[in-house]
């Protein structure tokens, strides 16, 4: 079908560029994109998606806007707060482009329903925060074999790289295995609001020239971005051959979930309350002793008094600052990082550590309400 | 031999914050050995007890991937230390 003549308007200056004309905008209006995780990334992503007239926009997103997110995503105003994001998303894309079908996925991405989900796109970018939700993406693509533009960032860092199945490298065979709670998020450990604005925008370029068939993808290469030295580096990424998923005998062949933390934690690993530390520290001469595995600063803004700052990333080489005796208790923000330092310590011959179940958010909500938490 | 580290973000906190650093060694392994000297615990964040490189950890001798530590340096190159990243 023809453009409209509201589209040729519209759409006038990508017309003028004999690389895409009215045969890539055409390409463009009949393409499925789906961003998950409309955050950092996706939003500058979805903002230019939409702009650019792609056609069937995805959201994924189960989260709601929170204050801390307007200094980075974009895709949201000071009136959204509160608003599930897919939603919110959803309204502003339209405002945007009312040409354009954009389609709110509220939910959390799960290995149940993945495939379903994603076999109605043709293209999907990345933004997600959690390693698991990169590999649960990464593993359905391959096995439907759709393109993947994916970024990720931390600090003043940023790396992006696209992969497309069957012509080179995916997600594991660059990164074989990484676990959520070893490398920080944004959450703890900061961000550059400007930051996933230049990788937002590159990973719209990517799809938008994977779209058109335009230039060269950055498949088979990693590139890396320093917002302080403003530096980009690109290296050459191979195809494993012994890659978990796209590999020659892949022991992956259906997407999967990650372990829940409580059936991740070994046998040994005591669960505790907020109000069950809480009545043990009150024993006072048996308190157990307190190991907070959050970043500095986040220990910084407030923690438990007598607690140690032992941050995850620096836990396995610290381990000897770890009491062997006496029920040593590890404490996060909200129990998932406390849970793989829990198993660590067990492996490194810690008697019966214990979580603080739900971090200090729990200690805040059900023990004591003025403890500030980062 | 004298050549230029650039460290991932998440393992600044190992030193004082530098993203670039200079390493001397002829291999990667030499390199490593002289950054675990003056920064203590982390070679351990990207090397296991088996002295193979972790698999969320990613080293580059300029622009080619070093699958161990094997890998030869030589004056004037740049070893990358890249960590898979999480944030969105």
């Amino acid at each position: 079908m023809t453009l409209s003549a509201a589209e040729r308007a519209r759409y006038q200056r990508h017309l003028s560029l004999k690389e895409i004309g009215a045969a890539g905008q055409e390409k463009l209006r009949a393409a499925r994109v789906l961003i998950v995780g409309a955050g950092g990334l996706g939003s500058p992503a979805a903002l230019y998606l939409a702009a650019a007239g792609c056609g069937t926009l995805g959201l994924v997103d189960f989260d709601r806007v929170d204050i801390s997110n307007l200094q980075r995503q974009v895709l949201f105003d000071t009136a959204a707060l509160g608003q599930l994001k897919a939603e919110a998303g959803r309204e502003r894309l339209a405002a945007l482009n009312p040409e354009i079908r954009v389609v709110a996925h509220a939910l959390e991405l799960k290995a149940t329903g993945v495939l379903a989900l994603l076999a109605g796109y043709d293209l999907v970018v990345d933004g997600s925060d959690r390693l698991s939700t990169r590999y649960l993406v990464n593993d359905a693509c391959v096995i439907l074999g759709r393109p993947l533009v994916s970024a990720a960032i931390h600090r003043f860092e940023g790396q992006l790289t696209t992969y497309v199945p069957g012509r080179g490298p995916c997600y594991r065979c660059l990164f074989p295995q990484a676990a959520d709670g070893m490398v920080a998020n944004c959450a703890e450990a900061g961000v550059l609001g400007v930051l996933p604005g230049v990788l937002g925008t590159l990973q719209a370029t990517e799809a938008i020239k994977l779209i058109t068939g335009v230039g060269t993808p950055l498949v088979g290469r990693l590139l890396t971005y320093d917002a302080l030295e403003l530096r980009f580096h690109e290296f050459r990424v191979e195809r494993r051959r012994d890659c978990a998923v796209c590999g020659e005998a892949p022991t992956i062949t259906a997407p999967r979930d990650p372990p829940a933390p409580a059936a991740a934690a070994a046998d040994g690993v005591r669960r505790l309350s907020a109000r069950a530390l809480s009545a043990l520290l009150e024993t006072g001469a048996h308190a157990p002793p307190l190991i907070d595995v959050r970043e500095p600063w986040e220990f910084a803004t407030g923690h438990l008094p007598d607690a140690v700052n032992i941050p995850l990333g620096e836990l396995p080489e610290r381990l000897a600052e770890v009491p062997r005796t006496g029920g040593a208790v590890f404490i996060c923000r909200s129990g998932g990082r406390s849970m793989r330092a829990c198993t660590l310590a067990l492996a490194a011959g810690v008697a019966a550590p214990a979580n603080l179940e739900g971090g200090m958010l729990a200690w805040a909500a059900d023990v004591d309400p003025t403890q500030p938490v980062a | 031999m004298s050549c230029t580290v650039r460290i991932a973000s998440p393992l600044h906190s190992y030193t004082a914050g530098a993203a670039r650093i200079e390493g001397r060694g002829n291999t990667l392994a030499e390199v490593l050995g002289d950054l675990e000297r003056r920064f203590p615990g982390i070679r351990f964040r990207m090397i296991d007890e088996q002295d193979r490189i972790r698999p969320h950890m990613r080293l580059f001798v300029n622009s080619e991937e070093a699958r161990d530590l094997a890998a030869p340096v030589r004056g004037g190159d740049t070893v990358h230390v890249i960590c898979a990243l999480s944030g969105g």
